[in-house]
């Protein structure tokens, strides 16, 4: 073995030692927070950068100084402020009805064996099957309108619900049947003190799925079939030419989704601050 | 003998009883679709024979070629490019913690915009051509191959990192033999809802901008009422969605058959 290998191995060996646990690093939260900045500005230079440059077409894509000079006025108007509510109307409804529908079905199916297997290929066929091909069946039957998006919706974040509880009910522990058994516990409380709080993570985390999914179908419902709300706001603004105004309303659309997932995450450490999971998180 | 041959037979007889159980429900499901839309004069929901017939028209095979194997084909070469750079750069990221550290909640914003939202400007960049279906795809599926492979680098068990340090293994075989294998499981599962959001955002992009494809085919069947069409197309995806997603479970299977090996050792 050369020196010189010798050498470079061993700088090898030690870069690769200092091997961190996620989300711990050396450095203190203002420099994190600021290097944190710091990539975000690089990344929108960079964005500018392409299109002034005219390596990205300005007919197609707006620099972000552009988005921000529209956006200004954009957001106080009456138009924007329906598209945003829409959206979110649409969002929320269908949400809701979705778990509404899909955690009992879903806890159901996951205390019998039986409703189970009878179950598991039809669900694992329907859940296949984007939610996006039935756009033009919601067409037909709603029209353009919010409704349209609604059924769209249900049926998009039904799914993930349903499997994340059925999934829930399977993991409680079996001990915890035997002893709920001797305890002669009944239904109803065998539900509130077994199931749902071995259940509650995993629905949680379909809850999480289940929103993406249902912010990405009410933005492709508006889209595609017309339904209104900034989905048919970013159409709109293409067909008009108006490509700053039209990211505008990307922009936007990047901004709910994260703010709704946020808002969910924040729920989720909320409600379910007693379990183990939860509590290793926050101490980590 | 005898007594492993009743065991064997009464596995048998219970696997048949669980398969059964397993499929009469669809098939009851079936029947009764079939059966209750036999006179159905609804404009909106044709008899199921009337799907069946169109399907049978389009799809077998005669439209297959020419929008069934585009789709696939768009979908596939998306995925890959997605599954490449996501997990280039996710190693990359996994491996420098400050860095990851900083990137990634840009990275969490990009992968907030929806890829729906994208389509009118991909279209006015690209045109209609594969290519921007293509990049839609990548986009659309680049985050969840990304973001699992940056936790599931940082997941390795820091003593097989070590160990491979100690005995000065060179750099490459550190990151190919140690780190990709040990973080595969989380790749994989980032693959299997990459395909599904692929799945979706293909059909999006051929709706809206298309001349061929089975997203095209069924818009453009609903907007000349050819309602069985419409279904038959329907019908399509969820078959294609099915097979799919069995075909990555067989390919998940085969690439994690040692890791699974490995945990139920580890296990018992």
């Amino acid at each position: 073995m050369t020196a010189r290998s010798l050498l470079t191995d061993r700088r090898d060996s030690v870069t690769a030692r200092p091997w961190r646990r996620p989300g711990r690093t050396a450095l203190g939260p203002a420099t994190r927070f600021a290097y944190r900045i710091a990539a975000a500005v690089f990344a929108l230079v960079l964005w500018q950068v392409a299109v002034v440059s005219g390596l990205v077409s300005n007919a197609a894509v707006a620099t972000p100084t552009d988005i921000v000079q529209e956006a200004a006025p954009l957001l106080a108007t009456p138009a924007f402020g329906a598209a945003l509510f829409d959206t979110i109307t649409s969002w929320a409804e269908g949400l809701l009805v979705s778990l509404v529908v899909a955690i009992p079905v879903g806890l159901a199916l996951g205390t019998s064996d039986l409703a189970y297997r009878v179950s598991r290929f039809t669900i694992d066929f329907l859940r296949t099957i984007p939610p996006v091909a039935l756009i033009p069946v919601a067409l037909l039957l709603y029209g353009a309108t919010p409704k349209m998006a609604f059924a769209l919706i249900v049926f998009g974040s039904v799914w993930p619900v349903l499997l994340q509880a059925m999934y829930g009910v399977h993991q409680v522990d079996p001990a915890m049947w035997d002893v709920a058994r001797a305890y002669g516990l009944r239904r109803l409380d065998r539900l509130r003190f077994l199931i749902l709080p071995s259940a509650a993570p995993f629905v949680a985390t379909g809850v999480r799925l289940a929103a993406t999914i249902s912010l990405l179908l009410a933005i492709g419902a508006e889209l595609i079939g017309g339904a209104p709300g900034i989905g048919a706001a970013i159409t709109l603004q293409q067909q008009n030419g108006d490509i700053p105004k039209m990211w505008v309303y990307v922009v936007v659309s990047a901004v709910l989704g994260v703010v709704l997932n946020l808002a969910l995450i924040g729920l989720e450490r909320r409600v379910l601050k007693w379990h183990s999971a939860q509590r290793s998180v926050v101490a980590a | 003998m005898a007594f492993s041959a009743t065991v064997r037979g009464r596995g048998l007889s219970h696997r048949l009883l669980s398969v059964l159980a397993e499929v009469a429900l669809p098939v009851i499901a079936i029947a009764l679709w079939w059966v209750l839309s036999a006179n159905s004069t609804s404009l909106y929901f044709p008899p199921l024979s009337k799907i069946m017939a169109a399907f049978q028209r389009i799809w077998l095979f005669g439209h297959f070629d020419s929008d069934a194997v585009p789709s696939l084909e768009n979908l596939a070469v998306g995925l890959l490019i997605a599954t490449a750079v996501g997990v280039a750069v996710g190693m990359l990221l996994g491996l420098l913690p400050i860095l990851s550290d900083a990137v990634l909640p840009t990275v969490e914003f990009l992968r907030a915009v929806p890829g729906v939202a994208l389509l009118p400007a991909a279209l006015l960049l690209l045109g209609i051509g594969p290519e921007m279906k293509i990049s839609l795809i990548a986009y659309g599926t680049v985050w969840p191959v990304l973001l699992n492979t940056v936790d599931g680098v940082r997941g390795v068990d820091p003593v097989a990192v070590e160990v491979g340090a100690s005995y000065r293994l060179r750099r490459p075989d550190r990151l190919f033999r140690i780190i990709l294998p040990a973080a595969s499981p989380q790749i994989v599962a980032g693959m299997r809802s990459a395909l599904s959001i692929g799945i979706t955002v293909i059909i999006f992009s051929e709706m809206v901008g298309s001349t061929d494809g089975i997203g095209f085919q069924i818009l453009s069947a609903q907007r000349n009422f050819a309602v069985a069409d419409m279904w038959a197309g329907i019908v399509m995806l969820g078959v294609l969605g099915y097979v799919l997603n069995i075909g990555f479970r067989g390919l998940e299977n085969r690439l994690l058959r040692w890791h699974r090996g490995m945990r139920n050792s580890a296990g018992s």
